[in-house]
């Protein structure tokens, strides 16, 4: 571009020049040509001074358009060598490019002969090291093969003794062969020596076992000997015993037969005495049999008579008991009313003692007010636990199909809200059986509650529950191992207020087991208890195994 | 003891005067009940509800809002109280608690069915006691929302 914008300016230029130069020319030609038409002469030669300038002009004009058309061609070649420069240029950038690219080759060139060189003199230090080896294994060799050509003449020496040595042991040899020829023949002859001699002694050792044996017998015999010595003894003292026995015996015979005849005599007395009273029971008979006769004589009508009179006493009987047992029941009522009115007004009216004039106690003085309001819960206590035990003696039994093991849950269940259960309570699969259910509950109550009391303070309490069919009866067992009791006093376990156990340590009243005695005996069943003091006790109770409401 | 415009809250008969006297101090204690009046046997019980012997003339409209009713009383027992308050119009709708030291079978059933409200067994221990009346005069009083 640059060059053709040259071009153009050169151009722009030489028309300037040109229009100037036609400017000035009609300039020039009007005021000529006025000019003229006023002067004359003068005007000539002012014309031709001027043709000469017009001419001058124009070669100047001339040489100037050669100029320009000269300078458009050193334009042009300008141009052309510009472009040849950038050619240059872009081609020097090329070479410039190339030239890196080779330098960066001989750069990784150069770093891969120093790695090569590295490992060449590696490789030259390896090579020195073997060779200065291979100097030492040649020195040893060197060595080794000497010390062989020493020891093949050494050899060689040897060898020349061997061969004397053979050659002297072949004649030992050959004399040896002699001294065995000689030695063979002793030999022989002392294997017959031999051989006599094993026949000798056959029989020696035969002659000696022979002694042996004969010696055993001997003890044998001797041991034989002695033991009949001994039993000889034996029996000689046993007879002397078995004398001085038969003398006794004879003296206690004698003694017999003095006593025999004195009994004999007796005996003769009591037969005598025996035959009177066989007179007398004679007589004793006849009148019997009279008695006898007169009885049968009442007729029936007497009999009838007494069966009455009997039938009105068990009337008049049967009435009293009722009356009695009217009496006991109204006896229990007023137990139960009469005797707990006193009781909360000695608790009540001790607790409003205690809550009013409390500051005015000292330390005694309460604790003689606490012993009081204690003894009266007890009472209380005992007072419920009699009516229950009066109150069974009126119930009226009420049989229904008890399952058993659901029983025993229900009761633990219900326990379990009252008191705290420790132990591991196990309940066999148990036989259902036909009872009043809420008395054996109580029963299952009390037990239960007995078994977890005395097992309490045991590490592991535990309490097993079964029952077996036995002779028509289901029987139901309770185990713990707990403290037990004393066996001596079981008679004592059922009996109203009985207490095995000291109050102190073991709550209770006294009543719990009467009262299961008396369930169960009213059921027709009995119950028992095994123990051992600090092993644990099993009660034991029966029910009979019975059909429905009979 | 005539009370003619003094309002009845409670009617106590009960012949123990240890346990009356233990009743209405259980009731008083917490403000249950300020107007008790105690009897001590049936009789004057009836008396006092029919206005007649030695309550005649009583103000009848004063009725108790509940009669605690002893058992076992002389002269006349509880439960010929109780049968005759249920069997007359002017009294049938007073509630009656019989209160007693019994737990025998028939009685309950006969008071039952003879029209008590409620039977209650009077506890031994005087705190539980306490608490029964206590709690019985809150019921009664308080709680019930009578006819």
């Amino acid at each position: 571009m640059l060059p053709v914008t040259f071009l153009n300016l050169a151009i722009t230029i030489m028309d300037e020049n040109k229009s100037n130069t036609d400017f000035f020319l009609d300039v020039d030609n009007k005021p000529h040509q006025q000019v003229a038409a006023g002067l004359d002469n003068s005007g000539l030669k002012r014309t031709e001074e001027l043709s000469i300038a017009n001419k001058e002009l124009a070669f100047q004009n001339e040489e100037k358009g050669k100029r320009a058309a000269e300078l458009i061609i050193a334009n042009k070649e300008l141009v052309f060598q510009n472009e040849e420069k950038e050619k240059r240029a872009s081609e020097l950038i090329v070479a410039n490019k190339e030239l890196a690219f080779q330098n960066e080759e001989k750069g990784k060139r150069a770093s891969e002969l120093i790695i090569a060189d590295i490992e060449l003199a590696f490789q030259n230090e390896e090579k020195e090291k073997r060779a200065s080896e291979l100097i030492i294994a040649n020195k040893e060799l060197a060595f080794q093969n000497r010390e062989k050509e020493k020891r093949a003449s050494e050899l060689i020496i040897a060898n020349k003794e061997l061969v004397f040595q053979n050659e002297e042991k072949e004649k030992r040899a050959s004399e040896l062969i002699i001294a065995n020829k000689e030695l063979v023949f002793q030999n022989e002859e002392k294997e017959k020596r031999a051989s006599e001699l094993i026949i000798a002694n056959e029989e020696l050792v035969f002659q000696n076992e022979e002694k042996e044996k004969r010696a055993a017998e001997l003890i044998i015999a001797n041991k034989e000997l002695v033991f009949q010595n001994e039993e000889k003894e034996k029996r000689a003292s046993e007879l002397i015993v078995a004398n001085k026995e038969l003398v006794f015996q004879n003296e206690e015979k004698e003694k017999r037969a003095a006593e025999l005849i004195i009994a004999n005599k007796e005996l003769k007395y009591q037969n005598k005495e025996k035959e009177k009273r066989a007179k007398e029971l004679i007589t004793a008979n006849r009148e019997l049999k009279k008695a006898e006769d007169n009885i049968r004589k009442l007729n029936e009508e007497d009999i009838r008579k007494l069966n009455e009179e009997l039938e009105q006493k068990v009337l008049e009987r049967t009435a009293q008991l009722e009356s009695a047992n009217n009496e006991l029941e109204s006896f229990s009522y007023s137990v139960s009313h009469d005797l707990r009115a006193p009781l909360r007004a000695v608790s009540g009216f001790a607790i409003l003692l205690e809550e009013g004039y409390n500051d005015r106690f000292d330390d005694e003085g309460k604790r003689l007010l606490s012993v009081v309001q204690e003894n009266a819960k007890k009472m209380g206590v005992l007072i419920d636990d009699l009516l229950a035990f009066s109150r069974l003696g009126r119930k009226e039994i009420n049989k229904s199909v008890i399952d058993m093991t659901e029983l025993i849950e229900n009761a633990i269940r219900e326990l379990s809200i009252s008191m705290h259960i420790k132990a591991k309570i196990i309940v066999d699969d148990l036989d259902a059986v036909m009872a009043d259910a809420t008395l054996i509950n109580q029963v299952w109550m009390n037990l239960l509650s007995n078994a977890i009391k005395y097992s309490f303070n045991k590490k592991n309490p535990i309490i097993k529950i079964r029952s077996e069919k036995k002779d028509g009866e289901f029987i139901y067992s309770i185990t713990d191992n707990g403290v037990g009791f004393d066996m001596q006093y079981a008679h004592k376990l059922f009996g109203v207020f009985q207490r095995l156990h000291d109050a102190e340590e073991f709550e209770g009243t006294g009543v719990g087991l009467a009262l299961v005695h008396r369930i169960i005996t009213k059921h027709g069943g009995r119950i028992w208890a095994s123990a051992r003091i600090g092993k644990g006790a099993t009660f034991y109770f029966s029910l009979p195994v019975l059909q429905k409401n009979n | 003891m005539i009370m003619k415009n003094i309002e009845v809250e409670i009617l106590l008969v009960e012949d123990s005067v240890h346990d009356a006297e233990l009743a209405v101090r259980a009731l008083q204690k917490n403000n249950v009940a300020k107007h008790i009046v105690h009897l001590k046997d049936g009789a004057a019980a009836l008396d006092f509800l029919f206005g007649t012997g030695k309550y005649k003339g009583r103000n009848l409209d004063n009725k108790p809002k509940v009669i605690l009713l002893d058992l076992k009383m002389p002269k006349v027992n509880g439960l010929e109280v109780l049968e005759k308050i249920c069997s007359n119009e002017l009294t049938k709708k007073i509630p009656v608690v019989v209160l007693t030291s019994s737990k025998e079978h028939p009685d309950v059933e006969k008071a039952y069915q003879l029209g008590a409200n409620s039977y209650i067994v009077k506890p031994v221990d005087f705190e539980s006691f306490r608490k029964v009346v206590n709690d019985l005069g809150i019921y009664w009083l308080l709680l019930n929302q009578p006819l």
